[in-house]
């Protein structure tokens, strides 16, 4: 019962972002032409591109919160860190795409359009196994059974795992103590993760953040339209999967 | 030409050398002085004043010829003679030392054993030789190898000794014969000494005694057909799974430019064949060859060719090595100044190496580390990098990422550099924006370590290039650099791999350091990638690029090099790091009963050394006894230790030392020695003439060949040492006397038919 509450009073408070969403399509169609940028810095934001199952082209889901998602995390993490991130501009690319390689980290959002030719799905197998990272971002329940079929294609061999507060990722350079995250309707966020060999001990190769979207409170967390305390945790949870990331 | 020389001087050579000349005629050499005058000045005046056809010039060369037959005259009536100091027969003693090891037993001469002529001439008692050296002397018999002692009976020697000490064998045979009237020793062996000890001392020895050393060389100068794998160059110790590139030396006589097969067996396991081509003679080739330790333990390695047809000796195609392969986790710290993706890369191509333990301490912000450790998580590093040196030195290996120098105190930059040249670690510096010059190190003690030159750098020129990794002929061979089977797919591998990124523009690197791996790029042509040098105790390395995890991303999954690379570059830093405690056995082979010299180094936990301290040598023999040794402080040098150790069993014995305080260990090191048969006397066992010829004209005797050798009972008879008498041999006699009379006084009488003065 608390929960519903909070979870009511949560809905009452992001529910300027519904609005948002609209506003933020004229946003990323002037956004478009950015274009990538050229490899030569330590960490260079990467979005995967995909062919969605269906949906608006014009605003297809991996899309969703670019470029200011971006933008406004590599501010974070230069801001906090002694990362070195690349603050004017972001990639866009597809899993076949070899300047792939270029970058260990990528950010896959909204994955229940996701799908994938068998091109991607070896560069993403390949991308993983040599030591890329991915967040997964931005789907709830409706979503998960297409999202795990396209990483089954990819990683046969494993299978996503319930991860709990104990894990490194959530103690990298933040320490996270609360990781029950509230995302407006989707209701309580769960993170999930897919480890070398099946093993928890063993590195962790992606995190799928379930049930939320942290790429949306990066997106607007310069707008005031989303709640600072859930921003923070946002930020916290990106900067410690780069952490990770790089150091594990 | 000594028989020619005998002929017309009546006497050999050797005669002349050790006699005095003088005249013995029975009046006063001032007669001699007025019979010449008696003689030639009358001649002269004569020959002036005669006239008739001859000219002035003809009269001079008349002169000339008449004063030199009457000086011959003169010269032969003063009775000239040579005194020579000769032995008392039977009142002087010889020492006869027989080369009693292995090599004795090379049949190169005519196809007998060199030990046969031995037997020939010394083992049986009716032999001209004997008996003509028994009329003048009281025999003394020695057999050598290893050690020296005497005999009596020749013919019962074996030559299967392991070891050529002439030295030892001189100085024995001296003392032994110190009391008595010594004549002078007699030296027959192939000279060919394994123990590379000089031999200034012994001979010393016997010039101030006066002690004449006659040598005989036993064997050819010369193999007409023979392969040697005369060296290998190993070290004692490496970790499992190492990467070793191994320098083997190679000579030959008889068979340049044949191509032969190198083959590298561990414990009698081919880990390695490599087709090489022979020197052309006279030359050595020294042949690097990579193979893995991938057995723990002490092991024996074995480099060998094998035999042609023809050979002389096959026994010196194969060398063997020890190498400890040890199976235990070494410590390396790497701290880096900034998160970035070489950390991962690093650490996952390096996990799996059960030898290498690298703990990480990055820092993440102003003030903020993250540590990934392997043991005691509670204590190690909380304080950040180590401020002590007692901390740092606990490691093996330092890696030193993107941080700028300005984050060290002055005496933990110091601490550093102590760390490599004291310590004797190893340390490597990577690449980035905070690193090098660009970090601001030049000018502080790390500098000073670092293999390369830091120019000034400019932090606003932003230099950034993406650079093609090539590898120089240095790293060709180099073991950190074998990224594939052979050196040559290795060598070609290189060219494959994904450019790299560089912030750090070093060009230049210190006299005397090594440059493994180059770059070049747009407008880029010398871009250093990887160098190393020696510093004090320990190495320093560099790799001035950030993104080698690209071998990594941008190789096909099934690809090793990224990994490859990283664990050899990662276990060469902290190859030969020295423990507190070290071991040096003098040498890792020894045979049964040769006394074995033990060296233990000890120092404290900041590596300074400890003098007068408790330090014990165990040795384990091969069936389980062991022996305490206490070692002894070597007062000549701080920290060091000696014992001996004389091995009682054949096999592998293992030596462990250890420094003790109040009872307790402090630190310890093992090392092993074989113990067995060796083969080391059938290497460089041509005969050695000059080493012989160099103890003979030292101690003033003579060298010999079987071939010359008929001479020496008569030869040692003119000796100043021992009992001697003095014994005058004529010379007036000489038929180079008459000869000369007979053609000076012919040419006077040619002379004269052709000038009509007859």
């Amino acid at each position: 019962m608390k929960r519903l509450i909070v979870l009511l009073l949560l809905l009452v408070v992001t529910a300027p972002l519904e609005a948002q969403r609209r506003r933020r399509r004229d946003r990323d169609r002037v956004e478009d032409s950015l274009g990538n940028v050229e490899y030569g810095h330590e960490f260079t934001f990467v979005r995967l591109q995909y062919t969605p199952a269906f949906g608006p082209s014009w605003n297809p889901g991996w899309r969703h919160d670019y470029p200011y998602a971006e933008r406004n995390f590599a501010k974070i993490v230069e801001a906090v860190s002694y990362v070195e991130p690349y603050l004017g501009g972001s990639n866009i690319l597809r899993l076949d795409d070899p300047e792939l390689f270029k970058y260990p980290l990528a950010y896959l959002s909204e994955p229940g359009y996701w799908t994938m030719n068998e091109a991607e799905a070896d560069g993403l197998r390949n991308y993983l196994l040599k030591g890329g990272f991915l967040i997964v971002d931005d789907f709830g329940e409706w979503d998960w059974q297409n999202f795990e079929l396209q990483m089954s294609r990819a990683l046969p061999e494993l299978r996503p795992m319930r991860m709990d507060m104990r894990h490194a990722i959530f103690n990298s350079f933040f320490d996270i103590r609360d990781i029950e995250f509230p995302y407006s309707y989707r209701g309580v966020a769960e993170f999930w993760g897919y480890f070398e060999d099946n093993d928890t001990k063993k590195r962790l190769i992606a995190i799928v953040n379930y049930k939320t979207d942290i790429g949306e409170f990066w997106e607007f967390s310069d707008t005031g339209f989303v709640p600072i305390d859930l921003t923070n945790e946002a930020y916290k949870l990106g900067v410690n999967y780069l952490m990770y990331a790089m150091l594990h | 030409m000594e028989s020619m020389f005998e002929f017309l001087f009546k006497y050999r050579p050797l005669i002349f050398e050790r006699g005095d000349f003088m005249f013995s005629a029975p009046w006063p050499i001032y007669l001699a002085a007025v019979a010449g005058v008696a003689f030639v000045v009358p001649t002269l005046l004569l020959y002036s004043r005669a006239r008739g056809k001859s000219r002035p010039i003809d009269r001079g060369v008349l002169s000339v010829l008449r004063t030199l037959v009457l000086a011959l005259i003169l010269f032969s009536l003063f009775r000239p003679v040579l005194m020579l100091s000769t032995v008392v027969p039977q009142k002087n003693f010889l020492g006869i030392l027989i080369d009693d090891s292995r090599s004795m037993r090379l049949a190169d001469v005519n196809g007998a054993p060199r030990s046969s002529w031995i037997q020939e001439h010394f083992g049986v008692e009716d032999s001209r030789m004997l008996r003509g050296l028994a009329d003048r002397f009281i025999l003394r018999f020695f057999r050598f190898s290893s050690s020296a002692e005497r005999i009596d009976d020749v013919s019962t020697l074996e030559f299967a000794g392991d070891k050529t000490d002439l030295g030892r064998a001189l100085s024995r045979a001296r003392q032994e014969l110190a009391s008595v009237p010594l004549a002078g020793l007699v030296l027959l062996t192939d000279g060919a000494d394994n123990t590379h000890k000089s031999l200034e001392e012994p001979l010393l020895a016997l010039r101030a005694r006066s002690v004449p050393v006659y040598t005989v060389g036993l064997g050819q100068q010369k193999f007409p057909r023979d392969i040697e794998v005369s060296r290998v160059e190993t070290p004692r110790s490496v970790l499992q799974g190492a990467s070793l590139v191994v320098d083997v030396t190679v000579t030959q006589t008889g068979y340049s430019g044949t191509s032969v097969d190198l083959i590298v067996e561990d414990d009698g396991r081919i880990v390695n064949i490599q087709r090489i081509e022979l020197p052309r003679e006279g030359e050595v080739a020294t042949v690097r060859i990579p193979f893995k330790a991938t057995e723990p333990g002490p092991r024996i390695f074995g480099f060998r060719i094998v035999p042609l047809d023809g050979e002389v000796v096959t026994e010196n195609n194969e060398q063997e090595a020890l190498i400890v392969v040890e199976d235990h986790r070494e410590k390396i710290l790497y701290f880096e100044g900034e998160p970035r993706w070489e950390i991962g890369f690093l650490r996952r191509a390096v996990r799996d190496d059960a030898n290498l333990e690298v703990t990480l301490l990055t820092r993440t912000a102003d003030n903020k580390f993250y540590r990934i450790l392997f043991d005691d998580p509670d204590e190690e590093l909380v304080g950040g990098f180590p401020s002590t040196r007692e901390e740092l030195f606990g490691y093996r290996g330092l890696v030193i990422g993107s941080v700028e120098a300005s984050f060290f105190t002055l005496d933990q930059l110091r601490m550093i550099a102590d760390f490599v040249s004291q310590r004797g670690g190893g340390l490597l510096m990577l690449g980035g924006r905070r690193a090098f010059a660009e970090g601001g190190y030049a000018g502080t003690p790390i500098a000073d370590v670092l293999p390369v030159i830091l120019d000034e750098s400019d932090p606003d020129s932003g230099f950034l290039a993406e650079i093609q990794v090539d590898v120089t002929p240095a790293g060709r061979t180099h073991p950190i650099t074998q990224i594939a089977e052979t050196i040559e797919e290795s060598a070609k591998r290189w060219k494959d791999l994904p450019p790299l990124m560089t912030v750090n523009r070093i060009t230049r690197v210190k006299p005397g350091a090594t440059t493994l791996l180059k770059g070049e790029g747009p407008g880029i042509s010398d871009q250093v990638v990887l160098a190393y040098q020696r510093y004090g105790r320990g190495k320093s390395l560099v790799l001035p690029v950030r993104d080698v995890w690209a071998w990594q991303m941008r190789t096909p999954l099934e690809d090793m090099t990224h990994e490859t690379f990283w664990r050899q570059l990662l276990r060469w830093v902290i190859a030969g790091v020295p423990n507190r405690v070290r071991v040096l056995p003098v040498a890792d082979r020894a045979t049964l009963g040769e006394p074995i010299e033990l060296i233990g180094e000890v120092e404290d936990d900041t590596y300074l050394k400890v003098n007068n301290t408790s330090v014990v040598a165990r040795v384990t023999a091969p069936s389980g006894v062991v022996d305490s040794i206490v070692m002894d402080w070597n007062v000549d040098r701080d920290g060091e230790y000696r014992a001996t150790f004389v091995p009682r069993e054949e096999g592998l014995h293992k030596v462990e030392v250890s420094a003790l305080e109040g009872g307790e260990v402090l630190a310890s090191d093992a090392s092993y020695v074989q113990v067995g048969d060796s083969r080391r006397e059938y290497f460089g066992s041509e005969m050695q003439e000059t080493t012989l010829r160099r103890i003979a004209e030292e101690t003033g005797g003579r060298f010999y060949t079987p071939a010359s050798v008929s001479t020496l009972p008569e030869d040692i008879s003119f000796t100043e040492s021992g009992t001697t008498v003095i014994e005058r041999r004529d010379l007036w006699d000489m038929p180079v006397i008459f000869m000369l009379l007979v053609v000076l006084i012919s040419v006077e009488w040619s002379y004269r038919r052709m000038r009509g003065l007859v």
